[in-house]
């Protein structure tokens, strides 16, 4: 019998493993923190096995003493994928000490736009510094740097499956900041480019990943119209694309409810990430523990 | 008014350089000359291996046996416009390199896309690279090394593909650029910074300032060769929404700072006005009395590009009218 496309990708998932138990973004590479947590997610049925266990253990010894995650042993400072572990510590339901502090951290960080140096050089200018309305606060790739999508859709999903765990008004706060910030930047033609809309006058247009993972931060927003959002993404799908475009655009429409045909056997190709995305949008269980609480 | 990041970005970059100690630039200007290799190219049918050959030639690098690292400019594609570096100069490179027994990678890491391989199918390098899988480095998502003092950051990750290689190849786009003038072999360095520690954009690089930052990836990495593919360019709001624009002429040579001065002379561009070429002269030569051209002279090849209002002042033909004005 022919393995199917899902367990394909499951067994190359536990093929490139490293022995320090990560994943790096390919195979025999160092692990980085983004790979094995979408591999750990992709593989979360396996959680308790020696195995997955390692990879969780190593992910959680690299949060630094501020709260942050640093995105690989190599790398000292903090990182947006700081909301990729805390996402993976809701669904572990691990709701510890490390858990709170990265929580923290990612309440305390926003684009450098928002900082009182910028807002006053933008009240001197008489006008928004990026052309972007400066009452919405997103999440900068890195701390000292401006707020982009893709780091705000990441931080949106982790505060998201977080609420539950967390009093007080500033976390509420800070998801509806985000998700105006990530709307206000949506692009004409429906969907979202890493993070304006126009430059220099000129429309830009929407790309497939940021499309894919702004409309998964944006989950559970029942005021927004996604409506040409979730068009483009369709429209997105449908065109040709890479295996990264296609497996976020479709992990995306699945959390809003479309449904896909059953992928057929194919190989895994050598991107660790992508296979996890594509085990992860093709498992039918996984994805839903990308919803917040509350969206069924 | 849309996008001002273009305005925001110095600024900030301003605001946070001003709290920073800053290290001071190497005050020496080098010395010597450059050469700088100028080629007539039509088209991208013509024989590109042998010109790139005869440019390797004339610059006297002789890479047998070393780690060469084709850095090509791979942004975004856009079928109405000419972002990237075209697939037939990389893969000429690629044959040129591999034929004088260097060990040959093509590495990228896009600014603003993750999806590498997916800016790489569109821009057609899938097709057009023999066995594009195992030549082709993602910079984006390789492993990083930290390399000490970056502008007045303590350290600067870098990748460790560009980090071993003995030679890194910057296969350059003629362009005008938005923010820095024009973007040609030396702002094509911003490739080898990586996303997975950055992000996408590369922001990082725009809050330590763009120019500064180009210096300091020029000064990281010093064994460099320069191959710039104006056959088309881009002129106009480059490096991604211009224009295209015909030069025939692909520029060569091992310093960057006299190709690149070399390339805004042919543009009608006064590369003492940009800012990163004026900043830099202890890396390499600006100055064109230094510069031994080789090939055609840049008055044969020389044509005007377009420059959006806010640069209208690095125009030869503005500081000739200025100079005009005050005579």
């Amino acid at each position: 019998m022919r393995e199917s496309y899902l367990g394909r990708r499951f067994r190359h998932l536990k093929q490139t493993q490293n022995s320090d138990g990560g994943w790096g973004y390919f195979e025999g590479k160092r692990s980085w923190l983004e790979p094995t947590a979408y591999s750990l997610l992709a593989l979360h049925e396996e959680a308790g096995t020696p195995a997955w266990e390692k990879g969780w253990n190593l992910l959680r010894s690299w949060q630094r003493d501020d709260g942050a995650w640093r995105p690989s042993e190599q790398v000292e400072d903090g990182h947006w994928s700081t909301a990729l572990a805390v996402t993976l510590h809701c669904i572990r339901g691990a709701y510890d000490s490390q858990f709170r502090k990265g929580v923290d951290w990612l309440l305390d960080s926003s684009g450098e736009e928002t900082r009182l140096v910028n807002r006053i050089a933008a009240y001197l200018k008489g006008e928004s510094p990026t052309g972007h309305s400066l009452e919405f606060r997103g999440w900068p790739w890195r701390p000292e740097t401006a707020s982009w999508i893709e780091p705000t859709a990441h931080s949106l999903v982790a505060l998201k499956k977080a609420a539950p765990q967390i009093s007080g008004h500033l976390l509420k706060r800070r998801i509806v900041l985000g998700e105006g910030m990530i709307l206000r930047r949506r692009c004409d033609d429906g969907g979202w480019n890493y993070g304006s809309k126009a430059a220099l006058g000129i429309d830009l247009p929407s790309y497939p990943e940021t499309t894919a993972l702004a409309l998964l931060g944006l989950q559970g927003n029942r005021d927004a119209e996604l409506g040409p959002a979730i068009d483009r993404a369709h429209k997105l799908y449908n065109e040709p694309q890479s295996p990264m475009a296609k497996s976020l655009l479709k992990l995306s429409l699945l959390v809003y409810g479309n449904k896909f045909p059953e992928e057929k056997p194919s190989d895994a190709g050598r991107d660790v990430l992508v296979t996890a995305i594509e085990a992860i949008s093709s498992s039918g269980t996984t994805h839903p523990l990308l919803r917040p609480v509350g969206v069924a | 008014m849309q996008a001002t990041r273009r305005e925001f970005l110095p600024l900030a970059a301003t605001a946070l350089s001003a709290s920073c100690s800053k290290k001071q630039m190497e005050p020496m200007i080098k010395s010597g000359t450059s050469a700088v290799v100028v080629m007539k190219a039509a088209s991208y049918s013509v024989d590109l291996v042998s010109k790139i050959l005869d440019g390797i030639r004339i610059s006297n690098l002789d890479v047998k046996g070393k780690k060469v690292l084709l850095k090509p400019n791979l942004v975004e594609f856009d079928h109405n416009t000419a972002i990237n570096t075209d697939v037939a100069v990389v893969a000429a490179a690629y044959e040129a390199f591999r034929s004088l027994g260097a060990q040959v990678v093509i590495a990228e890491g896009p600014g603003h896309r993750r999806d590498t391989m997916g800016i790489a199918e569109q821009a057609g390098y899938r097709q057009g690279l023999e066995k594009f899988d195992s030549v082709f480095v993602d910079l984006n998502r390789d492993d990083v090394t930290a390399v000490q003092n970056f502008a007045h950051h303590k350290q600067i990750y870098l990748p460790n593909t560009a980090l071993a290689a003995d030679l890194i190849v910057s296969v350059a786009k003629m362009k005008t650029h938005h923010w820095a003038g024009a973007t040609l072999s030396m702002k094509n360095f911003f490739g080898l910074v990586p996303g997975s520690v950055y992000g996408w954009p590369k922001n990082f690089l725009h809050f330590t300032g763009i120019d500064k930052s180009i210096i300091e990836l020029n000064r990281i990495f010093p064994k460099t060769f320069a191959i710039v593919d104006g056959i088309i360019g881009m002129e106009g709001n480059g490096p991604i929404q211009g224009t295209p624009k015909h030069a025939g002429v692909m520029v060569m040579g091992t310093d960057n700072m006299a190709v690149d001065a070399t390339c805004c002379r042919i543009m009608g561009i006064d590369p003492n006005k940009v800012a990163y070429l004026a900043g830099a002269q202890h890396l390499g030569i600006v100055e064109q009395a230094r510069i031994q051209q080789r090939g055609e002279t840049i008055d044969s090849v020389a044509t005007d590009f377009q420059l959006i209002k806010e640069f209208a002042n690095l125009s030869l033909r503005h500081a000739v009218a200025q100079s005009m004005k005050a005579g």
